[in-house]
């Protein structure tokens, strides 16, 4: 194993996420979408904790980092879904092209 | 430790859970009385805050506490008390649970305070995401309302793209350079010979979640949208607050962090800059809900302060040109910030009185206002006339400093672009001041100003006109601001 298949990885696995959320029309398959960058960016930063050549401070602060970014990532998807389940019960519809009264 | 730093913090923390908890006891009649807590408990912190000039470090330099910091804490505050005050009116009659917004509010201020104290990148990011998060619940507090709805899907989505955007910038920052915090990314940028690819890229995101933030032309899509279905307040706090904490938190990553790799960075922020200028000028041109077009210039305002970001650093072939430069632009900027707060502000106070009266917030409910509510219509073109840049108020100054900032680093065709934009801009602003004064009356319904509001509208026009013809008070305390973190040698 070498660092640059996880950079691969995690950089397919991000502009994956990008295009999910460019092309799709579901605000919910859009945080989805975003979840997988989030995860993209945690495969990044595990690759470069577990391969680290900065010592051992620098290989724990990798995964620190991993475990503040899971969290917020929790947080955000529930105020997220709180939010679209308020546009559904209203619109009965989460489909982000079909949100139009607000325009110009 | 040395907590007593951020007992501030604390005491605001505090405040956002007992405003939490006597919403609880508080019958509905009683609950203007959240509106008193959290005025008063934020003007004691104010107080103290006021008094406290220790410096120093915490957690080993995650949170930074110097004059810098401390000059944010006390300008957060004071846009925070405006905002509460601003918002009770419209929060008595138009939102239902109230606790909760102001806790919320609350909650938003700390986030920005240590947005500016920050002195990493995760310390950042969390602020920035607490900060946020705080202003996805207000936008889309209006649960019942589906353009609040809207607005509050279009938000969160671009939001967390953006914020997914910083983190992988933050995580090729951390695994390439191998710090997170901005003096050591100096350091380390410093000493290497070579920048490889990966280390630009994340860079370049962290500027496109930094540009996203702050509705930066092509990244501003959620912003007209956003501001538009959140209950007014919050527009207004809006267009302050998260511009302001991000451009606090930019002045010191560019000027403390990535600095060496600043001929990178500047023309991606100049392009940025102009498109933001032009084009929230522009498109501010055709709208005729009033809201809507303070979005678009408050993001003309962006593209001015990214005008300056883009030209904190100079540099020649030399290398860095002068901190003197620097420090004149890093002080524009936040002058600028603090005179277009105040001016919103006060455009968003009118709009806000107006619309409680008469529920309209198109340009069109304005006509005639000067007849209706003299004092309303007199307060809202003298901020007009700032937001335009006209002389005697405090957007005219804050530009004149800026913009002069901006030229004596060697960017004058910026600076033209900039000049344009304004005129641009003083065409829309005086279309409403048209309405406000020359159109005739379309609906004749009272519009009702309270003795208190009467006297906020006097302060923040006192505010205009004082910081427009004797900002030296104003500009020694930035200046004592900007000392403190400008150690570029």
């Amino acid at each position: 194993m070498e660092l640059i298949y996880f950079q691969l990885l995690a950089a397919i696995l991000f502009c994956i996420g990008i295009y999910g959320v460019l092309a799709r029309r579901s605000a919910v398959l859009i945080l989805m979408s975003i979840e997988l960058m989030l995860n993209a960016v945690n495969i990044n930063l595990i690759g470069y904790a577990a391969f680290s050549s900065f010592g051992s401070a620098h290989r724990n602060l990798g995964q620190v980092l991993v475990i503040f970014i899971i969290t917020i990532a929790a947080a955000e998807l529930a105020l997220a879904m709180a939010i679209i389940l308020r546009l559904y019960r209203n619109k009965n519809n989460v489909n982000v092209d079909e949100l139009d009264i607000l325009k110009g | 430790m040395n907590f007593h730093l951020i007992y501030p913090e604390f005491l605001l923390i505090g405040l956002a859970f007992l405003v939490l908890m006597l919403d609880f006891f508080l019958s509905e009649k009683k609950k203007y009385l959240l509106n008193w807590v959290s005025t008063l408990g934020m003007a004691f912190i104010l107080g103290i805050a006021l008094f406290m000039n220790q410096q120093g470090d915490l957690y080993q330099g995650l949170l930074i506490i110097d004059g810098y910091a401390s000059f944010f804490r006390i300008f957060f505050l004071a846009i925070g008390i405006v905002v509460t005050l601003i918002s009770r009116d419209y929060v008595d009659s138009n939102i239902s649970n109230p606790g909760e917004y102001y806790a919320i509010l609350i909650f938003t201020i700390l986030a920005s305070i240590s947005l500016a104290s920050s002195g990493e990148l995760l310390t950042a990011y969390v602020s920035l995401e607490i900060l946020s998060f705080g202003l996805y619940v207000l936008v889309a507090y209006d649960r019942y309302n589906p353009a609040s709805n809207e607005g509050g899907v279009k938000f969160i989505l671009l939001g967390a793209f953006s914020s997914a955007l910083i983190l992988y910038g933050l995580s090729q920052t951390y695994g390439l350079i191998g710090t997170t915090r901005f003096n050591e990314i100096a350091v380390l940028l410093n000493s290497m010979e070579n920048i490889s690819i990966g280390m630009v890229v994340g860079f370049v995101l962290i500027l496109a979640g930094i540009a996203f933030k702050l509705a930066a032309i092509p990244f501003h899509m959620w912003a007209p949208d956003a501001y538009e279905g959140a209950p007014i307040p919050i527009t207004a706090w809006l267009s302050v607050c998260s511009k302001v904490a991000i451009v606090a938190l930019a002045i010191r990553f560019f000027t403390n962090g990535i600095f060496p790799l600043a001929p990178d960075w500047q023309p991606i922020l100049i392009v940025l800059a102009v498109l933001t200028m032009i084009g929230g000028n522009l498109l501010a041109l055709v709208q005729k809900n009033m809201k809507r077009l303070l979005a678009y210039s408050s993001i003309g305002h962006a593209g001015y302060l990214l005008m300056g970001l883009a030209t904190l650093v100079g540099v020649s072939d030399e290398g860095i040109v002068s901190k003197e430069l620097t420090h004149l632009v890093s002080n524009g900027l936040i002058f600028h910030m603090v005179a277009y707060g105040a001016t919103n502000f006060a455009i968003f106070f009118c709009l806000i009185i107006v619309y409680n009266s008469t529920g309209r917030e198109d340009i069109q409910g304005l006509s005639g206002l000067a007849s209706r509510q003299p004092l309303v219509a007199l307060v809202m073109v003298c901020s007009l006339f700032s937001l335009a840049g006209m002389p005697v108020f405090a957007g005219f100054t804050s530009k004149f400093y800026l913009f002069n900032a901006v030229a004596s680093q060697g960017f004058l065709l910026l600076v033209g672009v900039g000049i344009i934009a304004s005129l641009i801009s003083l065409y829309y602003y005086l279309t409403v001041a048209r309405y406000l004064y020359i159109e005739k009356i379309s609906d004749n319904s009272m519009i009702y100003v309270s003795f208190n509001s009467k006297l906020i509208l006097i302060a923040l026009l006192m505010f205009m006109i004082l910081g427009g013809v004797y900002p030296s008070p104003l500009m020694d305390l930035i200046q004592t601001a900007t000392d403190s973190i400008l150690k570029i040698d």
